[in-house]
């Protein structure tokens, strides 16, 4: 808000009078928001906190009278509108309240509105919960004086397969071009024609002369190709996604199974309009303009009942209001909290709720018949039964190693850490169920766990500038990526970014590329550029999900950070990640940052858990539990929400699943760990359960259960496993976990060591490069083909050098196959400025699944070559 | 004293007719036996309600069978037993059962719930939702079995009706069937409802009505 | 209950099954148990304009001990459960429960904290009559519907085979919990 933000400065005060009551606001606050300090209530469509005025729906006219330089107050001699208009000392405004001019001039912009304005409330998703219905009631004219025909037009255009547009019921508010212009940086929609025919318009051929013959699969020559390195990336903020078009390819897919509905439209830039945060424009629509495919005539905002809730799904920790009906979520909206994202969020978390509710949803335990080795429903207290004999079995062979997967809430990832420890009696707990390495590990104990609410939403606002190592804020942090581009767009903001190419978020964010070979990270955080891009007193320096897989890298980061004194944020990618830390979901390191080293801290966490003593020897991380159980030694597995084409390799998790010899699986639905368990346990989705995410910053995330539901969280299962084990760990009801972890408080002994530096020699012709993309082939994203029709399209991307190299001929589309020993992956190939030698795939996108086809990950080394002709489709 | 008082009364009301007295209610009784008996005689005849009785809803349909109803959860909105459950959805060509882009896909209504006031269809804007004067539905021996689903509430496909889906008549738009300027359905309607239930030119009939409607 | 539970399954129990259906469904005698609204109805239904007499049933019994049928007509409050769980208990074996009206058999618009919502909370309901209240015609459909269930009524092996399958179909029905999104 305007009004209540925090100024360095003493904040200048005005005085004015508002309905003859005198109010003193901050200097170059907005008439519309002094009113609201007084309760009144100024009408308005257009105006919105986090937007810039725009004065555009004309609604909130109020009379104003001013000063002149005699100091006589003069009344203008129209209304004016409110939301463009700041206070000034002595003003004096009379509102629809007081002023018979301003009631008739809201009420004649009311009619005018409602002129074109169609009278389909009653199909109108946006009935119910309509600004301009309400008004319309509200101070509207009970009859209409316009007899004439109203202006039609073909019913919704389909801006991208999940936004569509019915410009009938728009009243020009501009919220949502103003929202994709000023906030997310993809403008897809535009204010078209003049007078009576103006209306919002996608960037249509038909409309505007764009190029129509969509440059895909895109090959650029080197020429058009302009050197980025180290350079501020060129174009402003304006026609940036034009700059940005080169060598940026966007787009709708239907491959490897995933079906999307429909096509989408194309965008400014000509190419198919794939926005990340195109659901916020719907929920800012102040009429029914623009509106969901997926929610489309599903619900009615009266029958709806709201939870609050919190996205599930990166590590931003994002307010949602949770719409639901009769045991069904029909929607999610952002909700607004200003110290997280505002009010807004990303599509990924707005619509991909409906993986819970998919026909694979596990209702009831099952247990592995040992005559037809089938899974057959069973009881809970059989399946509690068996899976605790199993459990105590496998413990007594050998161990049982724990997998408990990156996206628990802060409870359930304790109940994990408490029951490895106190029931299983083993530090084999791991919840990186991904790339992972003992350097990460140890710059977690050392950095991360028990330091509490560090770097802020509101400190990277105001941060002169940020550096971004190994993250791709728009991809793997969606909220993070907007607070950035709030205060880049403000001005003296400055983002770097260690990768090794300017991806279209960092263009966005008008940001300076640090080009760097993946697995070189630690050289580019060593670097004199990364001083310089941090030397400003407070730098935060943000660390994400690729660091872990480029030696060095921590150690690296925490020694730029104590030679600049720049703050450090470690940004996962999951929403789990953060409080498993917290919990202790880590082999080396028990709850609230206690080291399983210290034998005080074990002391401690016994007495607190009333046992004997822990295990004193530090645990196998991910891959040796993996290996381990692969090996035999560890003979049982109790693994959480672990898909096993994440794990470093994906190949080798399975033969592990397979080889153990009691493998329990926690899971909302059947997964590919399900095949190889002996006894599936169900558990809550977020929906069903109550319970805290830590985000990135720290932050307790908290929700309440939305749905009705018999189903139990991971915690009280494991509880009641426990019992059945017959070992009381109390973490019955949904924040037991949660408040347990609270009362231990936090270690305040000795931290653990800073990370050691390995470096690993890389080898091979090419360096691969890969993150993930927001929108991919998730488990979490699954049943819901609106959304997926918005995610990029997988392209793999090299320096035209490199492709050179290969054989790519000039300005012919070309796909390349990437390989190594153990698979390939064949995509079209972009060419893009990047260092040469190193090809770039995004990690879990259709066609692209880097980690289960190749078993690589960021800074190791492929081959290339370029793909036969009978590969072109594929 | 009240022999003696007795004895004066029988002497001063006189005579023999004294002696019926004791009876003398019955002949209320007597006397309905000669009147028209009012028992209905329900099951076997019945006697017609007021044609304004609130009995069992209907979902109407328009002239050429396209449901009226757009899945607006209007009526949902104004029950006040919370009886009725409706959830819309796009009509698309291919499956198109009522003019305009919304119909209601699922429409319920618990008649363990519903307590006939008829909210529901004063706040109908289609008048899709009526009530019928029909009431011998509603008796039932599990709970499931009287929430009525939309097949069962929906009216009757009387002459020159197609159920419904179908698509609209061509050159005719959603106003126009509101306006009652459709009156019955027409020859293309029925093709299209043919060549559907053709599996083999399926595909190619479609794609032409398609284009035709357009 | 008597000897027909002891007959060997075949056409000598169909028989009887026939006779004691003919015999029961004339001579159902109703519990007063009106609790409301719907109450007025029902006397009304036994009044001569309707007249219940026709179908042998015009005799409400004040004691629970010589009834057979209970029509629970009205909103049954949270209080007044155990009374009709009382009465229900203290009728005679072959009895049924007639849920008269939509407040009876789902707690209708009272969807709050003092209505049972649906007296087969409390007691087994054969048959189910909305309406609020329902008009006579409709309360004497249902009786007729019920002499129906009467006449149909299976005994001995016949009804435990019965009894069987209707447990059979109601372990494989869709928990009402799962019916996500429907009325239920």
């Amino acid at each position: 808000m305007t009004v209540t933000e925090p100024s360095k400065t003493a904040v200048d005060l005005v005085t004015l009078t508002i309905d003859g009551i005198e109010v003193s606001v901050p200097k170059g606050t907005l008439l519309i928001r002094a009113a609201e300090e007084l309760g009144i209530a100024i009408p308005r469509f257009c105006d919105h906190p986090l937007l810039a005025p725009a004065g555009a729906c004309r609604q909130c006219l109020v009379e104003v009278a001013m000063p002149d330089r005699e100091g006589n107050v003069r009344p203008m001699p129209k209304p004016q509108a409110s939301c463009t208009m700041t206070a000034t000392p002595g003003m004096v405004v009379k509102t629809q309240l007081t002023s018979p001019v301003s009631e008739k001039a809201q009420r004649g912009v009311m009619e005018l509105l409602l002129i074109n304005h169609p009278l389909d409330c009653p199909v109108c998703d946006k009935g119910g919960e309509c600004p301009l219905q309400n008004q319309a009631l509200a101070n509207g004219q009970g009859e209409s004086r316009f007899t004439e025909v109203k202006r039609t037009f073909p019913k919704p255009i389909r801006i991208s397969t999940q936004v569509l547009l019915d410009r009938e019921r728009c009243i020009l508010c501009q919220r949502c071009t103003r929202f994709s212009k000023e906030i997310a940086g993809d403008p897809f929609i535009d204010l078209q024609m003049r007078g009576a025919h103006q209306q919002i318009g996608t960037f249509s051929p038909g409309v505007l002369d764009f190029h129509v013959d969509l440059p895909y699969p895109v090959v650029r020559t080197s020429e058009e190709l302009e050197p980025t390195v180290e350079s501020q990336t060129q174009g402003s903020t304006k026609d940036e996604s034009r700059g940005a078009s080169h060598d940026h390819v966007t787009g709708t897919y239907a491959a490897d199974g995933i079906a999307t509905r429909g096509e989408a439209m194309l965008d400014e830039s000509g190419q198919p309009f794939a926005s990340y945060f195109s659901g916020n424009t719907i929920q800012i629509c102040p009429v029914g303009a623009l509106t969901g495919a997926a929610y489309r005539f599903r619900a009615r905002p009266f029958d709806l009942v709201s939870s609050k809730g919190v996205c599930e799904h990166c590590a931003g920790g994002c307010a949602l209001r949770v719409d639901h009906r009769r045991g069904k979520v029909a929607r999610r909206l952002a909700a607004e909290d200003s110290a997280v994202n505002e009010e807004w969020n990303c599509d990924k978390g707005r619509w991909a709720f409906t993986w819970s509710t998919g026909a694979d949803r596990l209702t009831h335990p099952l247990v592995r018949d040992p005559e037809t080795g089938e899974l057959e429903p069973v009881s809970w207290p059989y399946a509690l039964e068996v899976a605790a004999k199993g459990l105590l079995k496998a413990r007594e062979a050998g161990g049982v190693g724990v997998l408990p997967g990156g996206r628990l809430t802060v409870g359930d990832a304790y109940a994990y850490a408490k029951f490895a420890r106190v029931v299983l009696r083993t530090n084999d707990i791991d919840f990186r169920s991904r790339a992972h390495s003992a350097e990460e590990e140890a710059f977690l104990s050392h950095a991360v766990a028990g330091t509490g609410l560090g770097v802020t939403y509101a400190a990277l606002e105001a941060a002169p500038s940020v550096l971004l190592a190994g993250l791709e804020a728009e991809e793997e942090a969606a909220s993070v990526f907007l607070r950035l581009r709030k205060s880049v767009l403000k001005g003296s903001k400055k983002v770097y970014s260690i990768a090794p190419w300017a991806s279209r978020g960092l263009i966005k964010l008008s940001g300076s590329l640090l080009q760097t070979v993946p697995g070189q990270e630690a050289t580019a955080l060593g670097s004199a550029a990364a001083a310089e891009a941090v030397a400003e007193p407070g730098s935060i320096i943000l660390l994400g999900p690729r660091l872990t897989e480029s030696p060095g890298a921590y150690q690296a980061a925490l020694a730029l950070a104590a030679s600049s004194g720049a703050r450090l944020a470690w940004v996962p990618r999951r929403a789990g990640e953060r409080g498993a830390v917290e919990a202790g979901a880590l082999p080396g390191l028990l709850p609230g940052g206690r080291p399983v080293s210290d034998p005080a801290a074990r002391v401690d966490m016994a007495a607190a858990w009333d046992v004997e003593s822990l295990p004193s020897q530090p645990g196998r991380d991910a891959t040796r539990i993996v290996d381990a159980a692969a090996a035999g030694v560890l003979a049982g597995l109790l693994v959480g929400g672990v898909d096993p084409d994440d794990m470093p390799d994906p190949a080798a998790a399975r033969a592990a699943l397979e080889t153990a010899s009691f493998v329990v699986s926690l899971e909302v639905r059947a997964s590919a760990v399900t095949a190889y368990a002996d006894v599936v346990l169900p558990v809550a989705p977020p929906a069903e359960k109550g319970g805290t995410y830590l985000n990135w910053e720290g932050r307790h995330r908290e929700f309440p259960q939305a749905l009705t539901s018999d189903a139990l969280s991971d915690g009280e299962v494991l509880d009641s496993l426990a019992s059945e084990v017959g070992v009381w760990i109390g973490l019955r009801g949904e924040l037991s976990g949660t408040a347990e972890l609270a009362s231990l408080g936090r270690w305040e002994g000795a931290k653990a060591d800073r990370p050691e530096h390995h470096t690993v020699p890389v080898a091979g012709t090419t360096v691969l490069s890969t993150w993930s993309m927001l929108l991919d082939r998730g488990r979490l994203q699954d049943g819901e083909p609106y959304l997926a029709g918005t995610a990029h399209r997988a392209v793999a991307r090299m320096s035209p050098a490199t492709a050179a190299q290969l054989g790519v001929q000039k300005g012919i589309s070309s796909n390349v196959t990437v390989f190594n020993d153990r698979g390939e992956i064949t995509l079209p190939l972009a060419l893009t400025p990047m260092p040469d030698g190193v090809v770039w795939l995004p990690s879990n996108s259709p066609g692209s699944p880097v980690r289960s086809k190749l078993a690589a990950g960021n800074g190791d080394a492929v081959s290339v070559r370029l793909a036969g002709d009978q590969l072109m489709g594929a | 004293m009240a022999d003696h008082n007795s004895n004066e009364t029988s002497s001063d009301g006189g005579g023999w007719l004294s002696a019926f007295a004791p009876i003398a209610g019955f002949g209320v009784t007597f006397a309905t036996m000669f009147t028209k008996v009012v028992t209905e005689q329900y099951p076997e005849q019945k006697v017609p309600t007021a044609p304004r009785f609130h009995g069992r809803h209907q979902l109407n349909r328009h002239p050429d069978g396209l449901e009226k109803c757009i899945g607006c959860e209007l009526c949902a909105w104004a029950c006040p037993a919370d009886a009725i459950f409706v959830e819309g959805a796009d009509n698309t060509e291919e499956d198109r059962f009522s003019p305009g882009e919304r119909y209601g896909r699922v429409y319920q209504i618990n008649y363990l719930r519903c307590i006939l006031c008829g909210l529901c269809i004063e706040a109908c804007p289609t008048r899709a939702l009526t009530m019928t004067n029909e009431y011998e539905q509603l008796k039932g021996s599990t709970r499931a079995g009287l929430i009525f689903e939309k097949q069962d509430l929906l009216a009757p496909v009387l002459g020159g009706m197609i159920p419904a889906p179908h698509p609209m008549v061509p050159g005719t738009t959603e106003q126009d069937y509101y306006q009652g300027k459709v009156t019955q359905s027409v020859s293309e309607q029925q093709e299209w409802v043919d060549a559907r239930h053709g599996e083999d030119e399926k595909a190619g009939k479609v794609e032409s009505v398609k284009g035709g409607d357009r | 209950m008597g000897i027909e539970e002891k007959l060997p399954s075949g056409f000598m129990l169909t028989s009887v099954e026939v006779l004691a259906g003919y015999m029961r469904k004339a001579s159902l005698w109703p519990a007063t148990f009106g609790l409301a609204c719907c109450a007025i109805e029902m006397m009304t239904s036994g009044a001569p304009r309707y007249d219940l007499g026709r179908f042998g049933m015009e005799v409400f019994r004040a004691s629970p001990r010589q009834a057979d049928l209970m029509i629970v007509a009205g909103r049954v409050s949270q209080k007044m459960a155990p009374v009709v769980r009382q009465v229900y208990d203290q009728m005679v074996n072959p009895k049924w429960v007639l849920s008269m009206g939509v407040c009876a058999s789902s707690g209708g618009m009272f969807n709050n904290y003092a209505i049972v919502q649906g007296v087969d909370h409390i007691v087994p309901v054969d048959i189910y009559l909305p309406g609020c209240p329902p008009r006579p015609e409709m309360l004497i459909n249902a009786i007729l519907e019920l002499h129906q269930q009467i006449q149909n009524m299976p005994l001995g092996v016949n009804r435990e085979e019965a009894a069987r399958a209707a447990e059979a179909a109601a372990l494989k029905a869709i928990p009402t919990s799962q019916m996500k999104g429907l009325l239920r």
